[in-house]
Order: C-alpha cells, then sequence, then structure tokens
C-alpha cells in the first residue's frame, strides 16, 4: 500500500487492496480500510484485553460537593456540605462521598483538568471525544465533530465473541456517536432499566413469545430457503458474505448460554444486587460489569441530572448516594473478581461547577475546574492529582486537559491515541491532537 | 542519438530488435525497436544526475487488440559509455558527470546497441542550492511536510512547515528564522537541527529521513553551508512536469519505470524522477513504488499513476487486461440499447471483460422498484409484470414507476440526507420547511439545475422558504462554499480553506474568491438558539459586505473557479455564482449523474461521488461525460436520467460474475449489489406485514422515508445506518452490514411482533381459506418478489404439513398454520434476498 501522508489520505485502492485480504469486502471496505490504515501508523501499548466502564454524569456535577470540598473557603463558596476523611490519609471528599470515601485508596482523583468550553454541547463533546467542538455551539447543542472514545474503542477492537464492542445504557451520550468512523462503530443502546423484573437485552433475546425451539426450527428453516448466490472470490467484494459472517455472530450469541449469561441480570445473587443499590443506576453498573466480564470493552453509563443551577442540596440528597454507592460497588466487584486489573472505571461529566453557591441555592456551569475519578487498568489507587486553588476557582497544580484524559483513556485501551484516522474525505485527522496521557496513572 | 549498427537500423534513433522472447507467450509478428528516454541529455553541475529508460515495443495482439505495445526493458538493457572520463553511468541507467564535454552513453539489449548524447558543463563546480527548487521537494518527498507531520496545523513539536509546501515564504522563515535561527548552524552544517534529527544524530519522532552520506543530505549541507539562499528571482521558473510514458498496457507482475521531468521558463529541464512523489489511483491494478517502478498487478482494469513535484502534477494511465485476448467481434455484438452500453462494452474490451448475462424479469421488478420508489412490488404486480409477454414491458413498468407518487419521498429523502441540519442548531420549523421544499421539488420534477438556483439564490423567509433553511444552518461565506462547492460541482474546497490542496488545482484565493459570491447575504430577525432556534429569520441580499483572505487579508473579488461570472452591479451575487453553476458547468452535470448513477448500479463511475479532479479519475470518462452531456440535453430532467441508466442493457444485467469478470469491481460488468437503505427496508417490512410503525411527530401510518429528521427515534433506523442525529451535517450514512443489524433482524421485539400480529399479514393469510401451497407462494412474492421454484415449495409446504401432525399439546390446526406462516415469513425477511438489492 502506497504511504499516506497527505489530503488524498486514503482512495479507491485501499478499498480494494482491503477487499484482497479480508473477507468483508464491498460496503465494508469503507471501514476497514480506515482499520488497516491507522493500524500501521505507529505501534500501541499492547492492552488489548482492557476494557472502561465510563460513567457520564450528565450535566456537569459539582466538584465541591464531590470530591474536591473546599472547607476553608467563604461560606458562598464552600456551600453546603462538610468534608468527610477517606480511607487514604489527608484525603477528604465532600460529605455525600461515604462509600466512595472508603475505596479511595483505590481510586485516582484528578482535581485539576479544566477547559474552556462552558456548555453542555461543548462540555460533552470534549469530554467524551477529547476534541473540542470545531465551532462554537451552545449548551443545546448535540453535536457531533470527531469520534467518540467509545465509538473509536469499537473500532479498534472490533466485535468481541460476537458482542457489539460499544454499549451505552440507556441511551447515547450527545456526542458519543462515531462520527466519519460510520454508523457501524455507533453504541448498541440498552434502554430498558434493568432494575425492573424481566428486564432484557434488547435483540440479544428471543422475543419473549419463542421458545428456543421454534427459534432452532426457524434457524433450519432460514437455512433451507436461503438460496441466494453468494460471490465466493473475495476481490469481487460481495457484500452478501459480510452479512453471513454477522448472522453467524449473531446466532452465537444468541443460542450460546455463555453469551446469553452476560446479559441475563437475574443471574447475580440477591445480595450482590443489593450491593450495588436497587436502582436503575445500580443495576446498570451491575449489568456494565457483566458486560466487561463477558469481552465488552466499553461500556458507557449515563446518569443523566447534574446540571444543579439549583436547589442543589436536595438533587445532591437524593442523586449522589445512588451514584456513588454504585461506582464504589462496581469498583469493589470488580477488584473481587480480578477484574479492576484489566478494567478502567471513569466518572465525570462535562464540567464542574461555579465557585459560588447562586441565589437559587444551586451552582452554574464552570469549565475552568472539575473533578475526576479513575480507578482500574493500573491507575494508581489512593492519589489526588492536581489541584484547584484555595477555592476552587481554577485548576492551579499540574493543570491537565481533556486531551490528557481522552489519551490517558485510550493509552489503558491499548489504543494510540498519537495515531492518525483518515474521514471518507481523505482528510487526515489526528486521534487526540496532544497525545499526551496522564502519567501519574500509569504505576 | 547515434545507431551503431546501421546495417539493421531504419531510422535513426531507434534500433530494429526482436525482443519477443522477453515476454513468454508473445509471438512477434514484425520487427520491433527499442528507443531511449531521453534521447540525449544536458548535465549541468557537479551533482547533476540523469536516469534514463529503455523502451522496446511488441506487437502480439492482446485482449485490447492494441497489436503492438510498448515495453520497458531498461532492466535487461547493459548501460556503459564510451567517454568513461566525461561521465560516468550505474547499471540502473543514471547518469553522472565527470569533466565538461560530449559524452556518450553506449546501452545494449540482446546485442543491440544504442548510444546517446550527453553534454557536460560546469563537472567540477557545485551549482547554487536554492530553497524553492531543492529544498522544498525533499521536504516533500521525505515527508516532512506532510499532514501527519510538521505539516500540520501547528506543526509538530514546535517545528511548523505548510503542508506539502505550498507556502515557501513561511516554510523559509520556519526553517530559517523561527526560534531564533537554532536549526541551522552555517559553518558547521553537520551541526544542524534540519539536519541531525532527520539523519538520526538526535532523538526525531519521525525517524531517520534523511540518511548521512545520502544525495539529499548532502544537497540540505549544501544549501545550509552555501548560506540557505531562497531562489534569486531572475530565476527561471517551473512551467511544467512531464512524466515518460504517459500511456502503458501492462500485463500482470510486469513492471515500468517513470522518468519525471520538470521544465523551466527558460526552456531547460531537469531530471526529477527522484524527488518526486508516486501514487496509483488503484494500487491492486497497477501499483507504484517510491522510486516510480510501476508493478501490474493481478486484478485486471485501468489505474492512473499520479507523479506530484512542487506542486505539478503529471499522470500516467495504465491499463492491465486480462492475459486471455478476447475478439473485438465479441463486443461488437453485444446489445446496445442505448449510448450507455456502448460505452461499457468498449471499456471491457479494452480490459478483455465480459460482461455477465441480462439478469430475469423477476430481478430486474425488484431492482427497479426499490431503485424508483423504495419499494417492492405487491405480488398483484409481480404476477401482472412476470405474465405481460410484451418487448417494451420493462421500460413501460420504469416509465409508470416513475409516474408513482412515492418516487419523489424515495429521492428527496436521499438528497435530504446531503442537505438537512441538525434541528437542535436551526430550529425545527426551519428544517421542517426545508424538508418540505425538497418533496415538492421532486414531486414537481423541477429540474436540477432549477433546483439549485433556487437554493444557491434562497431568500426569504425560513418560515415560507425551505430553500432559506440552507443559508439559517451555513452562516458564513467559507462554510457556504464548502458545502456548494462539494454538492453541486464535485469538487472539494475544504482543503484549499487553510492550505493549497495536494492534488487539486485549486489555492487558497480561488476558495475566497469563490466565498466572495456569499459575501452579501444578509440575514435579520431571530438567530440561532440551540436547542430551540424556534425564531423566524430572513435570508436577503445586503448591498454591501466582503470576504477577506485570512492570510493576505486581502479583501477579494468574487470570482468562480473557472471561466467568468460577473457580479451585477446592485443584484445578488449569488445570481452570477448560481448560473455560473448551472449553466453549462461540466462538472454540475457529472457529479449529478455519478451520484445516480451509483444510486443505480452500486457504484459510483467516480468515488467518492462527490470528488472530481484529474487525481481521482473516473473508471469510465467517456461514460461520464456522455451522461452528463445528456442529462444536460434533457434539461437536467432527473426523471429521464434515471429513464436512461434504466433503459440501457447495462442496468439489466445479472450480479451473477462470469469467468473473466468476478474481478471486476468497477467497470459494470455485472450488477452490484447493495444493501437496502435504513428506511426502505423498514418500510418494505411493515408493507410485508402490514402492521404500520408509528414514528413520533409523523401523521400515523407514515412511511420511514417521509421522515422528516434523523432525530425521530427509531432503534430500526439507527440500527441500519441512517446518519447520527447528533453529527453537524448529519451526512455520514452506512451501507454496510454489521452483527447488530442481524441481531435486529433476527430478534427485535418491534419485528416479531410485525411478524405475529394478531392484525398482520401472516395472520390473515394463516386465517384465509387459501391453502399451504398458496400460503408459500404468497410469501415468496411478497418478501422476495418471484413465486419459489419446485423445491422451495416443496420444502416450505413440508413446514405446514410437519406441523399440522404435531398438535399433541392441544394445540389447534388453526394456530399452528399460523406458526407456520409467521417462520416462514420470520425466515424469509431474515436472508439475503430479501436484505439485498440483486
Amino acid at each position: 500500500m502506497a504511504v499516506h501522508t497527505n489530503c488524498e489520505g486514503i482512495s479507491r485502492r485501499d478499498c480494494l487492496e482491503l477487499g484482497l485480504t479480508t473477507m468483508v469486502a464491498g460496503g465494508l471496505a469503507s471501514t476497514l480500510r480506515l482499520r488497516g490504515l491507522s493500524a500501521a501508523q505507529s505501534e500501541a501499548p499492547a492492552a488489548k484485553n482492557t476494557r472502561c466502564i465510563f460513567v457520564w454524569l450528565d450535566g456537569g456535577p459539582t466538584h465541591y460537593e464531590t470530591f474536591d470540598p473546599k472547607p476553608e473557603a467563604p461560606k458562598e463558596i464552600r456551600g453546603p456540605c462538610q468534608p468527610i476523611a477517606t480511607k487514604v490519609p489527608g484525603v477528604h471528599f465532600s460529605e455525600h462521598m461515604v462509600r466512595t470515601a472508603g475505596i479511595a485508596d483505590k481510586i485516582a482523583v484528578i482535581r485539576s483538568i479544566k477547559h474552556n468550553h462552558g456548555n453542555h454541547g461543548a462540555g460533552n463533546h470534549y469530554m467524551v471525544t477529547g476534541a473540542p467542538t470545531r465551532i462554537p455551539v451552545s449548551c443545546g447543542a448535540f453535536v457531533s465533530f470527531h469520534p467518540s472514545m467509545g465509538a473509536m474503542t469499537a473500532y479498534d477492537r472490533g466485535t468481541q465473541n460476537g458482542l457489539p464492542p460499544y454499549f451505552a445504557m440507556p441511551q447515547m451520550s450527545r456526542s458519543g456517536g462515531p462520527n466519519f468512523l460510520g454508523a457501524k462503530y455507533a453504541p448498541f443502546v440498552v434502554p430498558d432499566d434493568p432494575n425492573q423484573v424481566g428486564f432484557q437485552v434488547r435483540d440479544v433475546n428471543l422475543p419473549r413469545a419463542l421458545n428456543s425451539e421454534r427459534f432452532l426450527g426457524r434457524r433450519v428453516l432460514r437455512g433451507d430457503v436461503d438460496r441466494f448466490l453468494r460471490i465466493q472470490e473475495k476481490t469481487a467484494g460481495d457484500p452478501v458474505n459480510a452479512f453471513d459472517e454477522y448472522y453467524k455472530q449473531g446466532y452465537t450469541l444468541v443460542t450460546s448460554p455463555e453469551a446469553q449469561e452476560a446479559f441475563d441480570i437475574d443471574r447475580e445473587p440477591e445480595t450482590l444486587r443489593d450491593f450495588y443499590g436497587r436502582n436503575e443506576f445500580g443495576q446498570r453498573c451491575l449489568l456494565a460489569r457483566r458486560l466487561v466480564e463477558a469481552g465488552v470493552p466499553f461500556v458507557t453509563i449515563r446518569n443523566p441530572g447534574w446540571d444543579h443551577h439549583s436547589k442543589m442540596l436536595d438533587r445532591l440528597n437524593r442523586s449522589l448516594p445512588q451514584t456513588e454507592g454504585g461506582v464504589s460497588a462496581l469498583i469493589l466487584d470488580l477488584e473481587q473478581r480480578g477484574l479492576l486489573d484489566t478494567t478502567l472505571v471513569v466518572m465525570l461529566g462535562e464540567f464542574g461547577r461555579t465557585p459560588k453557591i447562586n441565589k437559587d441555592a444551586g451552582r452554574d456551569h464552570w469549565s475552568n475546574a472539575m473533578s475526576v475519578m479513575m480507578a482500574g487498568c493500573g491507575v494508581p489507587g489512593g492519589q489526588v492529582l492536581g489541584a484547584t486553588d484555595k477555592h476552587g476557582y481554577t485548576s492551579s497544580e499540574r493543570v491537565l486537559s481533556p486531551e490528557n484524559f481522552a489519551s490517558t483513556v485510550y493509552t489503558k485501551l491499548g489504543i494510540d491515541p498519537g495515531q492518525i484516522l483518515y474521514t471518507p474525505e481523505g482528510r487526515p485527522v489526528h486521534l487526540v491532537s496532544d497525545p499526551t496521557p496522564i502519567r501519574e496513572l500509569f504505576a | 542519438m547515434r545507431a551503431l549498427d546501421a546495417l539493421t537500423t531504419p531510422a535513426r534513433g531507434s534500433v530494429a530488435l526482436a525482443i519477443a522472447f522477453f515476454v513468454a507467450g508473445w509471438t512477434a509478428a514484425a520487427p520491433p525497436e527499442f528507443h531511449l528516454t531521453p534521447e540525449k541529455a544536458e548535465l549541468r553541475g557537479r551533482d547533476a544526475r540523469q536516469h534514463f529508460l529503455v523502451s522496446g515495443r511488441s506487437v502480439a495482439t492482446d485482449a485490447a487488440g492494441s497489436g503492438s505495445r510498448s515495453l520497458d526493458l531498461t532492466s535487461q538493457a547493459r548501460f556503459s559509455t564510451s567517454t568513461p572520463d566525461i561521465i560516468a553511468v550505474d547499471k540502473h541507467g543514471v547518469v553522472t558527470p565527470l569533466a565538461d564535454g560530449t559524452g556518450w552513453l553506449v546501452v545494449e539489449v540482446s546485442a543491440q546497441t544504442i548510444e546517446a548524447e550527453v553534454t557536460v558543463t560546469q563537472a567540477t563546480q557545485e551549482l547554487p542550492v536554492d530553497f524553492e527548487t531543492h529544498i522544498q521537494p525533499i521536504f516533500t518527498r521525505r515527508e516532512c511536510n506532510s499532514g501527519p507531520c510538521h505539516g500540520k496545523q501547528r506543526g509538530q513539536n514546535g517545528f511548523w512547515l505548510s503542508l506539502l509546501g505550498f507556502d515557501d515564504d513561511f516554510d523559509y522563515r520556519a526553517v530559517t528564522k523561527s526560534h531564533f535561527s537554532r536549526r541551522l548552524i552555517a559553518a558547521f552544517p553537520d551541526d544542524s537541527l534540519l539536519l541531525m534529527k532527520p539523519a538520526g544524530a538526535l532523538p526525531h519522532g519521525g525517524g531517520v529521513r534523511l540518511p548521512p552520506g545520502g544525495g539529499d543530505y548532502q544537497l540540505v549541507k549544501r544549501w545550509i553551508r552555501q548560506g540557505m539562499p531562497r531562489r534569486s528571482t531572475d530565476s527561471p521558473t517551473l512551467t511544467k512536469l512531464t512524466v515518460f510514458p504517459t500511456v502503458r498496457i501492462m500485463r500482470h507482475d510486469e513492471k515500468q519505470r517513470l522518468l519525471v521531468a520538470v521544465h523551466f521558463s527558460d526552456g531547460t529541464t531537469r531530471d526529477v524522477t527522484e524527488h518526486t512523489t508516486f501514487m496509483s489511483s488503484e494500487s491492486p491494478i497497477a501499483a507504484v513504488d517510491e522510486e516510480g517502478t510501476i508493478t501490474a498487478g493481478t486484478i485486471p482494469g485501468e489505474s492512473t499513476i499520479m507523479a506530484r513535484y512542487r506542486g505539478l502534477i503529471a499522470t500516467c494511465d495504465v491499463t492491465v487486461p486480462l492475459p486471455k485476448p478476447v475478439p473485438a467481434e465479441f463486443y461488437a455484438q453485444l446489445p446496445q440499447n442505448n449510448f450507455i452500453d456502448g460505452h461499457v462494452w468498449k471499456k471491457l474490451a479494452r480490459i478483455g471483460i465480459k460482461p455477465s448475462g441480462p439478469c430475469s424479469d423477476q430481478t430486474y421488478l425488484r431492482r427497479a422498484y426499490i431503485d424508483v420508489i423504495g419499494r417492492l412490488p405487491t405480488p398483484e404486480e409481480t404476477r401482472e409484470f412476470l405474465g405481460d409477454a410484451a418487448a417494451d414491458k420493462r421500460a413501460r413498468l420504469v416509465d409508470r414507476l416513475l409516474d408513482r407518487p412515492e418516487y419523489a419521498d424515495h429521492w428527496a429523502n436521499k438528497w435530504v440526507d446531503l442537505l438537512r441540519p441538525n434541528p437542535y442548531r436551526t430550529g425545527i420549523k426551519s428544517v421542517l420547511n426545508l424538508d418540505y421544499w425538497v418533496r415538492n421539488s421532486f414531486r414537481q420534477n423541477k429540474p436540477y439545475d432549477v433546483f439549485v438556483r433556487e437554493l444557491v439564490t434562497a431568500r426569504g423567509s425560513t418560515f415560507r422558504n425551505g430553500a432559506t433553511t440552507v443559508f439559517r444552518d451555513r452562516r458564513s461565506p467559507d462554510e457556504l462554499t464548502t458545502m456548494v462547492s462539494q454538492l453541486f460541482l464535485g469538487i472539494r474546497l475544504e482543503c484549499a480553506k487553510c492550505h493549497k490542496h495536494p492534488f487539486e488545482i485549486w489555492r487558497q484565493d480561488d476558495f475566497y474568491s469563490f466565498a466572495a459570491y456569499f459575501a452579501r447575504v444578509g440575514r435579520k430577525g431571530g438567530g440561532l438558539s440551540p436547542p430551540i432556534s424556534g425564531s423566524e429569520e430572513f435570508v436577503f441580499a445586503k448591498s454591501d459586505g466582503t470576504v477577506v483572505h485570512p492570510r493576505t487579508k486581502q479583501t477579494m473579488a468574487p470570482r468562480p473557479l473557472f471561466g467568468t461570472a460577473e457580479v451585477v452591479p446592485g443584484k445578488d451575487p449569488r445570481t452570477a455564482l448560481a448560473r455560473w453553476i448551472t449553466d453549462g458547468n461540466p462538472f454540475f452535470a457529472q457529479v449529478m449523474v455519478n451520484r445516480v448513477w451509483a444510486d443505480l448500479m452500486g457504484r459510483g463511475i467516480v468515488e467518492p461521488v462527490d470528488d472530481l479532479r484529474a487525481t481521482n479519475p473516473p473508471s469510465n470518462a467517456p461514460l461520464l461525460e456522455a451522461l452528463a452531456t445528456d442529462f444536460a440535453a434533457q434539461k437536467y430532467d432527473i426523471k429521464a436520467l434515471l429513464r436512461r441508466v434504466m433503459s440501457s442493457y447495462v442496468y439489466g444485467l445479472t450480479s451473477t460474475p462470469t469467468e473473466t469478470n468476478v474481478l471486476d469491481t468497477r467497470y459494470y460488468s455485472r450488477h452490484f449489489r447493495q444493501r437496502l437503505r435504513a428506511e426502505v427496508l423498514l418500510d418494505v417490512v411493515c408493507d410485508i406485514t402490514q402492521i404500520p410503525e408509528k414514528f413520533d411527530a409523523m401523521p400515523p401510518a407514515s412511511r420511514a422515508v417521509e421522515i422528516w429528521t434523523h432525530r425521530t427515534p427509531s432503534f430500526f433506523l439507527d440500527t441500519f445506518g441512517r446518519p447520527d442525529r447528533n453529527q453537524d451535517p448529519p451526512c455520514y450514512r452506512t451501507e454496510d452490514t454489521s452483527v447488530v443489524q442481524a441481531l435486529h433482524l433476527m430478534n427485535a421485539p418491534n419485528l416479531h411482533a410485525k411478524v405475529t400480529d394478531d392484525a398482520g399479514h401472516a395472520a390473515e393469510l394463516a386465517d384465509s381459506e387459501r391453502t399451504p401451497l398458496e400460503i408459500v407462494n404468497q410469501l415468496y412474492l411478497l418478501v422476495y418478489c418471484r413465486p419459489p421454484d419446485a423445491r422451495e415449495l416443496a420444502r416450505a409446504t413440508e413446514l405446514f404439513a410437519e406441523r399440522s401432525g404435531k398438535t399433541e399439546n392441544g394445540t389447534e390446526v388453526g394456530s399452528v398454520r399460523r406458526q407456520a406462516t409467521e417462520d416462514l415469513l420470520w425466515a424469509l425477511l431474515n436472508t439475503p434476498e430479501f436484505v439485498f438489492k440483486d
């Protein structure tokens, strides 16, 4: 293959060339060619068995009332909550973070990520893709200018054990899409509530009214009625060959007890389900664990309602215990199963919140400071990285960017953040413009 | 050139030579000849180099029917010199100077010899090295200034060059001046960062690019020692680039070297083969390596090899025919329904591919329905068509389909993909209005040029004229420029916004001159206020407004990319632009026919469909041009274009390959299969099951193809690759298949419900008086649009029989019939014969 170092990027020849070497040519070629090229760009760490559970606190959680309390600040800044001690001497979280404080030795908190995109549309885009929006967008924007980390992971890893590689629960976050990588790498969305009795993951279970005997009959029947001609010659690029491959994977997923087990949250003991919390979010954390256990490399859990412009304390009282409880249960459970070493758990939102409590007893958007939690996958626990100034206005020590954050996630997943991707137009695009991971998060 | 063997020399400059034995299986019918390129050379200065190529001819008749063709014999030639004190020559035919005078290069090919004159001047002098002529090509060839390296925005590790060296001033400053001139030390060139890093003496992220001792290293070193001169203003300028050869017919695994010369304004030329970047448009057909050697691959077809040097481009067209010749009469007797067939056969004849046979009536019927109206024929329609014995039934079918109301929605749906903004950005009402405007245009069969003129010059309220939504969404002249040029001309100016396009002729001033046509687009009323953006906005032509070139800070006058488009004083500049785009502009018609052709034939004559440029050649240029001319002659009538393509013989070919065309994926010797679009697939599932889908913000029983925004939730449509609703603009649609799609068809509760609904088609069939035979027949007609054959009928009716015997659980016969009907329907819907257009 020719060397690609310019706007031409990739062209028909790559499409065709890959068609020669891959079973699934034709329509798939457009996505495969991207893979072929980026893989050649530079060597990435061999961490291909790692995965990520990405907990997205939509709206932008306050840093004061979570990981970065400022008890010394004036009352209108320090807010209504008290700091509590954690398992790590000298490190304090805010009073709601009770269970997280108990596992502070297993997590790292980064207090010093900052950016300048203080609205939901742009903040979401920056934090889930590692790239700022190309043009200014506003709060209500749902935009995608760059592949999200989940989509990129799907693209890098491909289908695992027949399982879609990128899950989103209960929906995709705003900028969580694949952008130019193609819809094939969009998240597999599980909208239903795993806390409900009879919960099923859509499409991977047989429809309720269908017993497996009838399904097997159908499968045989399908094989019999399918007499469409296949063009075996790979270079011919017959898209039907790829279709066959996916049906085979689909059947495996539906019929193999191992695969089905991944989705069957009812198999979990009651005590463990209680441990995660009998609520939507807690059970999603549990389901996420089952998915990564089955080989899914990227799971996003979207937890809405963190845009606390008013009545912050009431709303924190309601949602924070469930959230921090679910996530700390997840980390402990992963550890107990020996999965924490290979599973990265991150928790963050678009940005932090304003230092001064506003007239509605809330805090507004503030991207000068935010706290991001990371655990697992070799992240040394018990550390607080960076700091904000004494009143929490801005990141002041070890100031880090969303690019550093994204590079860290990618590196943990064995994906080279410095690689070049090519859009269908042939334009080279850096996966992360500053591919420098946060070194302290690597043991 | 001087012939040594006068006896066998038919003419000066060439020597008759039988070379047939070089290529096994070829028979020489007449004496071939060989010659040198260049015929003579001048070497000026100590460091001059000249490559020589030896070409011969073969006279064997091959698939292309050319009778005789040229071959590269350089590797078989032995090079020497009769004047070893004047020149030196290596075994590859590279000549270097030793002393002033006239030297003679001697080339021997199988006992025949030929000589070439090489004039050497200033043989011991180190000629001035300058930045533009010598250094920039090295940066490009060694990829220092490429997009992933120092050519990217803001450079790499503080060293920033313009992309592919399009801005000499900038690069010269970057190399010599920036960072306190730390990169160069004239007194100790070897200690310069500019050499130490790429030579590997200091850590360099890009690795070793200039091995010490190599020619490029020496050249850069000399340049530094000479004091880093720019090109002097009186030195000659580059005028053109030529490549030898420009056309070749090659056999698999054959090699051909390229020779690239740059021509200067003073009439001199220079061999720049070693500083040229080469690319192939189709590597599997003919690949090219860094040195400029083409190797024919194993796939028959055509490939264009591009040579690029300092922004100049020259190309060589390579044809690799199939080894087995096909007599010309074979193609002459192929049917020609219209001009399309002639152009396709001509191309196939060049490569020696034989087309597949015609497809069956049932395949044609299904294909035509999907293509024109995005639905499947009903069983009645299928029976009627298959039973029709008239010779012109296909033509009448196409006419009937083009008159169907579904045509407008299906084709509008493809166009709104390209135009519609994210409603979270521009507001619901403006998106809805644009959708209505596009659909209405297709309902009226608005001529395509009128459609585009109305869009480009849209004015008025976003609440009244949907076309204005484009200007609500795209708010700056440069955004409009990239969109308009790509959509309607297939010219991608996105790159030229920031730098000269590396494979195009467009420069930044072309971009901003084009943008100047949009400088006076005025807007008043409520602007964007996402996520609601509910206000009305008016688009109008202001009396002033300018576009400024970001680099030169010049105010740009409106100027089209080529030709003229004078703005009438006091009038909206967009009017002049719209006329220039739509009135006889060859790009305009070509990109549209290419889009339509790609939709109907499974692959564009140019791919991507909206990227027309010399360096991305069409797979069949005469066909593309003929289609465009015809489209213009038919007054840009889109339905007439569809009719033209669909009435060609080529459109009606089967997808089943023959022995010779299985490798063809671009010359239309067979039909290329496509998965049904998301909307079409969902609509036909609803049609077949008779259970319509419910969509938010749409009237009951709406079809997916009628949805006006991708924000309307639908797992089905998301799964089958409609564009991401959050993307701006949401235009990346996928035609791939995926495991998620397979799972969805297999198990989605929604689809299961459609198949098993008590009010659905399966239930109705099962409850009817029909025999199992009739039910099976009907299901095949519904889903595959053909009756089952005997074997299929037997297998499927057996299903009913085996079920009717299984009533042991007290299951009633009726429900067994129902279950068999449902299962067969499910099975058919889950097969590729349903999911693909064949």
